[in-house]
């Protein structure tokens, strides 16, 4: 392997590929987390439940509108599950310590992996990008999907939109000022369990954006809930549990660390990921961008 | 000493004693697959109790108590597979490697608290396990190792349900007196008030990773039965996964009682067989026992055993939690 600036290139482009998918997913985490001081073990399940309901709905629809579709009500059925999750659930264990939380949403995760297994059947699907996406672009001497490109630029909008959302919005303003102090907010007559719902709601809507944006790039299976729940919570932890930007940085380290990872030391590359986990854990617990708990 | 009363003092010892007689001469009436069943009750009561050294009397939410159950496992299946070590160095070995490991993890460890705490252990873990998965040369990758030997003497499946119940025991044994000496009791205090129990000129993370590692080690013991148990060892066994077991058996049985994580493993593996039988779907209803049990006692189930059980609890087996 040479390292020209065309490699170079490729493997930063698959970094923030990577990266985008891995930001999209742990920012709903942390928001969840920032605003409800939950850790919801079952966003991985979110995100696969997303993903197979893009494959169903562009293996349905058949033609080339079935990903745009799909890119649409994945999200949103996944935010409908959201909200079952946060009236059932979540609801009943806000007072709760963190150990009963922790277990009530790795149940969920039990849950849903079978109800999947149930509805979709254990076998790994696949669907393709649609056509306008499918090709690829060259830089230099190296091509690159334009799918990625793709996954970039809307990895992109969605933190300008988030931003957006949070810094320039009522819904924003009430979030921010739930993330400081919750109890203070309802005494000033907010409706806090309406914040904490449409929070949970806006966490699980990225879960699915995800899934559906990674369903044209992987095998679709049982088993992904995992292992991008536990990418998310190395991305979400990096960067502080509950910042935003930190979840921005902790993607872009965490996929580059991927990409150049697998490049230079195949077998190691995942465990410096974990060793990145522990090492900012161990030095800064809350994070790059976090503050500590209170 | 619990509830003060010698009586019932006594009568936990008492009841202690029958259901090991009850224990030893089970297999005399079982079939091979209770047997085979039982001997895996009997490690993961083990690997519960161990947990619950941290988390009941502790206070401390690890996620990665699962490592040293592993690495124990691992110790043993590479002593006795690779380097034709007997089984018994095996057995020794495991917990000396899986303590050595939660000493260091723990120390580390101990600079958290609470969230960052279980999320520190679970990284430590998923490290380990990503360690153990992808060093093919020394522990076989992901396919792990298969064939771990059995000495003649435990061919026999009572045979070897007699061996793991007796290392059991004798564990149980050893952190009965762990819990029950002044250091038990000062990790009690130390979960109940820390801040008081430092002004008390308790140290109370040394004490705190004292603990962590005699659990580890404890794990230890329960991974290196495991894997001579099953013959073979694999990443699985470190998966965090792996990790929520005991977290479940403890809070199935209840964390403030010291057999309660065993009787979470008895309930947890006959649920798990008699949905077994029945469905495919065992994850599922696990899932929803576990939720039940959480929705159920919105204070939690520590409080619910705190509160309710223990006077029910405490008559029969001794007292755990401090006043």
């Amino acid at each position: 392997m040479t390292w020209d600036i065309g490699t170079i290139i490729l493997l930063i482009m698959s970094g923030l590929h990577h990266a985008s998918i891995l930001f999209i997913v742990a920012a709903g985490l942390t928001l969840v987390f920032g605003v409800l001081r939950v850790i919801n073990m079952a966003h991985g399940s979110l995100y696969m439940i997303g993903a197979f309901v893009a494959a169903s709905v562009i293996q349905q629809t058949g033609g080339a509108g079935g990903f745009w579709l799909a890119l649409l009500a994945a999200p949103v059925a996944v935010g409908l599950v959201g909200a079952v999750i946060e009236f059932g659930v979540l609801r009943r264990i806000y007072q709760a310590e963190h150990v009963v939380q922790l277990l009530a949403t790795y149940a969920l995760i039990l849950i849903f992996d079978d109800l999947v297994k149930m509805i979709w059947g254990a076998e790994y699907k696949s669907v393709s990008a649609p056509a306008a996406l499918a090709g690829s672009i060259r830089i230099g001497d190296q091509s690159v999907p334009v799918y990625n490109l793709f996954v970039i630029t809307w990895a992109l909008i969605l933190a300008a939109a988030l931003w957006l959302l949070i810094y320039r919005t009522g819904l924003g303003r009430l979030i921010r000022a739930a993330v400081e102090d919750a109890e203070m907010l309802e005494a000033l007559g907010v409706n806090i369990p309406r914040i904490f719902s449409s929070v949970f709601i806006i966490g699980a809507f990225l879960a699915g954006l995800g899934g559906v944006l990674v369903a044209p790039r992987g095998s679709i299976g049982l088993g992904m809930d995992l292992d991008i729940l536990i990418e998310a919570f190395v991305v979400a932890v990096i960067g502080g549990l509950g910042s935003f930007p930190g979840a921005l940085l902790g993607a872009g380290i965490i996929g580059m660390m991927y990409s150049f990872g697998t490049q230079i030391a195949p077998q190691m590359a995942m465990a410096f990921v974990f060793l990145a986990m522990v090492i900012v854990l161990i030095i800064r617990p809350w994070g790059l961008f976090g503050e500590p708990e209170r | 000493m619990a509830g003060g009363s010698s009586t019932i003092w006594r009568s936990g010892w008492f009841w202690a004693g029958l259901a090991v007689v009850g224990l030893a001469l089970y297999p005399q009436f079982a079939s091979r697959y209770y047997i085979v069943l039982s001997t895996e009750v009997v490690i993961l009561a083990l690997l519960a109790t161990s947990y619950n050294l941290i988390f009941g009397y502790g206070g401390m939410v690890s996620f990665g108590h699962a490592a040293f159950f592993g690495l124990g496992a691992y110790a043993m299946a590479l002593l006795t597979k690779n380097y034709g070590s007997p089984m018994l160095v095996g057995l020794l070995a495991a917990p000396v490697v899986a303590a050595a490991f939660a000493f260091v993890i723990g120390w580390f460890c101990m600079r958290t608290i609470r969230l960052y705490f279980a999320l520190l252990s679970l990284g430590f873990a998923q490290l380990v396990w990503v360690i153990v998965r992808q060093w093919r040369e020394f522990t076989g990758g992901s396919d792990g190792i298969q064939g771990v030997p059995r000495p003649e003497i435990l061919a026999s499946h009572a045979n070897n349900y007699y061996f793991a119940l007796a290392v059991t025991i004798l564990c149980m044994l050893v952190m009965w007196f762990i819990v029950n000496s002044p250091f038990g009791w000062s990790l009690r205090a130390i979960r109940e008030n820390t801040q008081r129990s430092q002004f008390l000129g308790i140290n109370d993370r040394f004490y705190k990773l004292i603990a962590f590692t005699i659990a580890g080690a404890f794990a230890g013991v329960a991974g290196g039965l495991y894997s001579q148990f099953q013959k073979w060892a694999d990443p699985e066994l470190l998966f965090w996964t792996t990790s929520a077991n005991p977290v479940l058996m403890s809070i199935l049985g209840g964390m403030f009682n010291y057999v309660g994580p065993s009787i979470g493993a008895v309930a947890f593996v006959a649920l798990r067989e008699i949905i077994k039988v029945r469905t495919d779907y065992w994850p599922l209803v696990l899932g929803l026992v576990l939720l039940t049990l959480v929705l159920a006692l919105p204070g939690g189930i520590v409080g619910f055993v705190a509160e309710k059980a223990r006077p029910l609890l405490s008559a029969r087996k001794g007292e755990t939690r401090a006043p």
